[in-house]
């Protein structure tokens, strides 16, 4: 019985394939070893939540996001913490370092984080 | 009863006057949560841009490179932030330590050390500097400055040569009409202190006031355009500021000196043009650049519109002269990070590093500027002052440009003011004595 439902629990997925939803796929408690060497509980391990086939391990943000975060790492610019990004980008311009046109409407855009990565932090 | 000829009335002679103060000024700035790295990235960017040029003149055929493209044993120019580290240099941290020695107390005058090392940095990392050509007495933390070297097998940079920014280009001086005018510079005077001799300090104002000597010395008097207080007018007893609320008797003693100081500038602002400046003891904020004194320390005097109240640092130009001077706070703290012979050395050394105040933010109280570093100097200033020196120190650089450069005595020790000629950049000293020795 054990074989033959491991099959269907675990189903085979190819990468990239975001058809199935994503079912969350746990242990069955009957293989928990009856003496754990984890601590505290013995409730199952933890569920892992695969999404579009690859672990969502980062938050919820979009390639813009990405696109200001570079924004924000990039040196030649200066440092990032305790300025708004689009005071840094302003501030880079009237420099005459030529930050990227991109950045400056997606920032006046205003759908994105005003402040840098690790406002609120650090 | 004799009456006197007809006193000749003398006319004060005028003067055009701009003050250049804007720079200094922080009521548009707010404050973010910003740290000092943005200061410096402000700072070595302008410096780097200005000393890549430079250096194409100085070593054109030595490739520049950032720290981090540094290849061991080959010969570049780098250009950077200099760091100096102090082993004598009080740290905060050192409260936390676990091993606590027996650490002297900190003693106030100098922190130098014969171990002390210097380290470049800019953003893409730092390197020690090795060799013996930089000598880390001359130099403090916070000079940007291009190094020409190479990197050794232990990884740190032998330094060959240097390249300073050196003196700013400096607006020709105008030819002038042919006749003086003069402006005084005094400062610590502190009024209030205990050892303060208010009668010295009423001979001063009498004086370019015209109210002392005969019409020779009245017709000197009459040529004095400005007056420049350059930093400390009053001395309020510390003993009076120790944090606790002061009894109703304590509160009046607090405001007697800067009423006393009003009482003071209103004679002189009613004859003379005036400009007062913060300094370390004054009411103002304690970072640089500190704030003008505000008008209603001064009800009696700010009635005129003779006076002015100004920045520290202060910068101003008097009938196209370029003045620029600070109430001392710069060249004090250099003072204790590195060593010159007199306090001239030191002035020239920020001229030459274009740089009013190189060791601050690091030791140095200021704002946390973020897009701006007001203490850069772009135009070399044709008088160069600095106020509650130990004594009264003149120089005139002359290469290719003209800077007079002046050290101005605490008045409460010396009782002296220095007197500057626009004309022709000479310096002289009034000095008023009370003693009544035999």
């Amino acid at each position: 019985m054990a074989t033959g439902s491991m099959k269907n629990y675990y189903k085979q997925k190819k990468s990239g394939i975001g058809k199935s939803p994503s079912k969350p796929k746990s242990k069955p408690t009957n293989k928990s070893p009856a003496i754990s060497s984890s601590l505290g509980s013995d409730l199952a391990q933890p569920t892992v939540l695969i999404a579009h086939g690859s672990p969502d391990l980062k938050d919820e943000f979009g390639e813009d996001e990405e696109v200001l975060r570079q924004f924000d790492l990039n040196m030649a610019y200066g440092p990032c913490l305790g300025m708004s990004r689009l005071d840094r980008w302003e501030r880079a311009n009237s420099l005459g370092l030529n930050p990227p046109k991109v950045v400056e409407s997606l920032l006046r855009g205003g759908k994105t984080g005003v402040d840098c990565l690790w406002d609120g932090r650090v | 009863m004799e009456i006197d000829a007809v006193a000749k009335n003398f006319q004060r002679k005028l003067s055009v006057y701009q003050s250049l103060d804007e720079r200094f000024e922080i009521q548009k700035e707010m404050y973010r949560g910003q740290q000092y790295s943005q200061i410096y990235f402000i700072r070595l960017h302008k410096m780097r841009s200005l000393l890549y040029s430079l250096v194409e003149k100085w070593k054109p055929d030595v490739p520049v490179c950032t720290v981090l493209g540094l290849e061991e044993g080959k010969e570049c120019i780098i250009v950077g932030t200099l760091y100096k580290h102090m082993k004598l240099k009080p740290s905060v941290l050192d409260e936390y330590s676990k091993e606590r020695s027996v650490a002297p107390l900190v003693k106030s005058h100098n922190f130098m050390h014969p171990d002390d090392q210097l380290v470049l940095e800019d953003e893409s990392g730092r390197v020690k500097l090795g060799g013996t050509f930089l000598a880390p007495s001359m130099f403090v933390t916070g000079l940007v400055v291009a190094l020409h070297g190479k990197e050794t097998s232990a990884g740190d940079f032998l330094v060959q040569d240097i390249l300073e920014p050196g003196l700013p280009p400096q607006m020709q001086l105008p030819c002038g009409s042919g006749e003086d005018k003069y402006v005084v510079f005094v400062s610590g005077l502190s009024v209030g202190s205990n050892t303060s001799n208010p009668l010295q300090l009423q001979l001063l104002i009498d004086h370019i006031t015209g109210h002392l000597g005969d019409e020779k010395e009245q017709s000197i008097a009459s040529q004095i355009v400005r007056v420049v207080v350059a930093g400390n007018s009053v001395e309020i007893t510390l003993g009076l500021l120790n944090g606790q609320a002061l009894a109703s008797k304590d509160q009046s003693r607090l405001s007697e000196p800067i009423k006393e100081l009003d009482i003071l500038l209103t004679q002189l602002a009613a004859a003379v043009s005036l400009d007062i400046m913060p300094g370390p003891s004054d009411p103002a904020n304690f970072s640089l650049p500190q704030q003008p004194l505000h008008r209603c320390l001064f009800p009696g005097a700010s009635a005129y519109n003779t006076f002015v109240s100004c920045t520290n640092p202060h910068s101003f130009e008097l009938d196209n002269v370029r003045f620029l001077g600070t109430s001392g706070q710069n060249i004090d703290d250099l003072g204790k990070y590195s060593d010159a012979e007199d306090s001239l050395d030191f002035m020239e050394r920020t001229l030459r590093w274009r740089h009013l105040a190189p060791t601050a933010p690091n030791t140095l109280g200021c704002y946390p500027f973020t897009d701006k570093d007001p203490f850069l100097i772009e135009s070399c200033p044709h008088v160069y002052f600095v106020g509650n020196q130990n004594k009264y120190k003149t120089r005139l650089l002359r290469e290719g440009q003209l800077v007079r450069l002046i050290c101005i005595p605490k008045f409460l020790e010396t009782g002296v003011a220095v007197v500057l000629n626009m004309r022709n950049l000479e310096c002289h000293t009034l000095s008023f004595s009370t003693h009544l020795d035999p």
